[in-house]
């Protein structure tokens, strides 16, 4: 077993782990071994204990974090999911584009309702999530002011590139949606077509890219008690409005299918059509998976805050 | 993490403690003892992960070593949870041997 080797399999290790057991377990690996070379079985092994103790120390499992770090991860967890659910949405919102003179006047109220939750919900939580950065913002210019620049400078650098090809290339989109009809700008142009969904998978990478780089900052700060407790608060609406957003979502593809199936299509009203839309169907699944993580999150937030309540009793 | 459980015999903790109950052992002696005393093969991972865990409860404790095989030692707190464990242990064997109508000594 070379040094190479093994210093490969330590790596699934976090740092702090390594510090303490990392010579340990490089001696039980050379004397289990000798000079043979790992089987797949010992390798996963170490794999998935080194996995394991990333998420205990990271405090996305158990109780081996302090509460203080189980809360940031769980907010994190949270904006995660939010950036997820953002993508979603945006992909139901041009779904959804004109869909109420597809419904007969009996039938739109439903839906009708179902969408105003979406936009009211997701406003919410783009609302808590600007005064969550409000209230981190003072931990944060202390963040900077210590050097945490340099921390910070690469995943900002990097989510803002592709934001501004995003906003470049829309302002060349947008007057080209402009020139087609309904139509056209709903399948009808496969130039378009392809075009959009370039941008689309722009934008889905730029939101991810600043969901990290807010990741990094928020690991980076030192919130007083206080200020991560709001900071909590805030995320467990956040977590909320995700559920909100996803329920609504359904009851409208629900009423939808119901009611007006052809429109899913772009068929002409009345005609035969499938309930099943598989961009639809996408994005439901990422609001689901957003809304998984969100809940997560949702669940350290709930766990530290306890104990850490308990501790002030 | 939870406590070393009497109601799985092949539960890593349980096994290192069980194994430490006798005197310190470094990594790989504790994996030869619990394969030869329960046939049980903790691979490198798991072992590492109760041991990691077992520490931070405060059942085990490290034996300064300048060795890189660093032994481990039961605490007095680790020798109350087996001795707690054991006494559920025998207490469960206790009642299946009784509803078998065994006597617990002809169960080999």
């Amino acid at each position: 077993m070379s040094g190479h080797t093994v210093e490969r399999m330590l790596r699934w290790y976090p740092a702090g782990w390594r510090d303490r057991y990392g010579d340990e377990l490089v001696a039980l690996m050379e004397d289990d071994l000798g000079g043979a070379p790992p089987s797949a079985r010992y390798r996963w092994s170490i794999a998935t204990a080194g996995l394991r103790e990333r998420a205990l120390a990271s405090g996305l499992l158990g109780r081996s974090a302090g509460a203080d770090e189980r809360m940031r991860t769980g907010v994190q967890l949270v904006l995660a999911g939010w950036a997820a659910c953002i993508f979603a949405g945006a992909v139901f919102a041009k779904i959804a584009e004109h869909f109420a003179p597809a419904l007969a006047a009996p039938h739109r109220a439903i839906p009708q309702d179902a969408f105003d939750a979406v936009q009211g919900a997701a406003a919410l939580a783009a609302a808590c999530t600007l005064l969550a950065i409000a209230v981190a913002l003072r931990a944060l210019v202390g963040f900077v002011r210590a050097g945490g620049w340099s921390t910070l400078r690469r995943p900002v650098l990097q989510a803002g590139a592709p934001s501004i090809l995003v906003v470049v290339a829309l302002a060349r989109l947008a007057p080209w949606a402009h020139s087609l009809s309904n139509a056209a700008r709903n399948g009808g142009d496969p130039a378009y077509g392809a075009a959009f969904v370039a941008w689309a998978l722009l934008v889905a990478g730029a939101l991810a890219l600043w969901a990290r780089a807010g990741a990094v900052a928020f690991r980076g700060l030192r919130p007083t008690g206080r200020t991560l407790g709001a900071i909590g608060a805030l995320a467990t609406i956040v977590a909320v409005a995700i559920l909100a957003v996803t329920a609504a979502v359904a009851l409208w593809w629900a009423q939808i299918a119901l009611h007006a199936p052809w429109f899913l299509h772009g068929t002409p009203a009345g005609s035969a059509g499938s309930p099943w839309d598989p961009t639809l169907a996408g994005a439901a699944c990422v609001m689901l998976l957003a809304l998984g993580v969100a809940q997560h999150g949702v669940s350290r937030i709930v766990g530290a805050r306890r104990e850490l309540a308990s501790h002030r009793d | 993490m939870r406590a070393p459980s009497a109601r799985r015999s092949n539960d890593p903790p349980l096994l290192i403690l069980t194994s430490l109950a006798d005197g310190p052992k470094h990594g790989h002696a504790l994996a030869k003892d619990i394969e030869a005393f329960a046939g049980v093969a903790l691979g490198p991972g798991t072992l590492y992960g109760a041991i990691t865990r077992l520490e931070e409860r405060g059942l085990i404790e490290p034996v300064p070593s300048d060795d890189r095989r660093r032994p481990y030692r039961i605490t007095p707190a680790g020798a109350e949870a087996l001795a707690s464990a054991v006494a559920e242990m025998h207490r469960l064997a206790a009642e299946g041997a009784a509803r078998l109508g065994l006597s617990l000594g002809t169960i080999a």
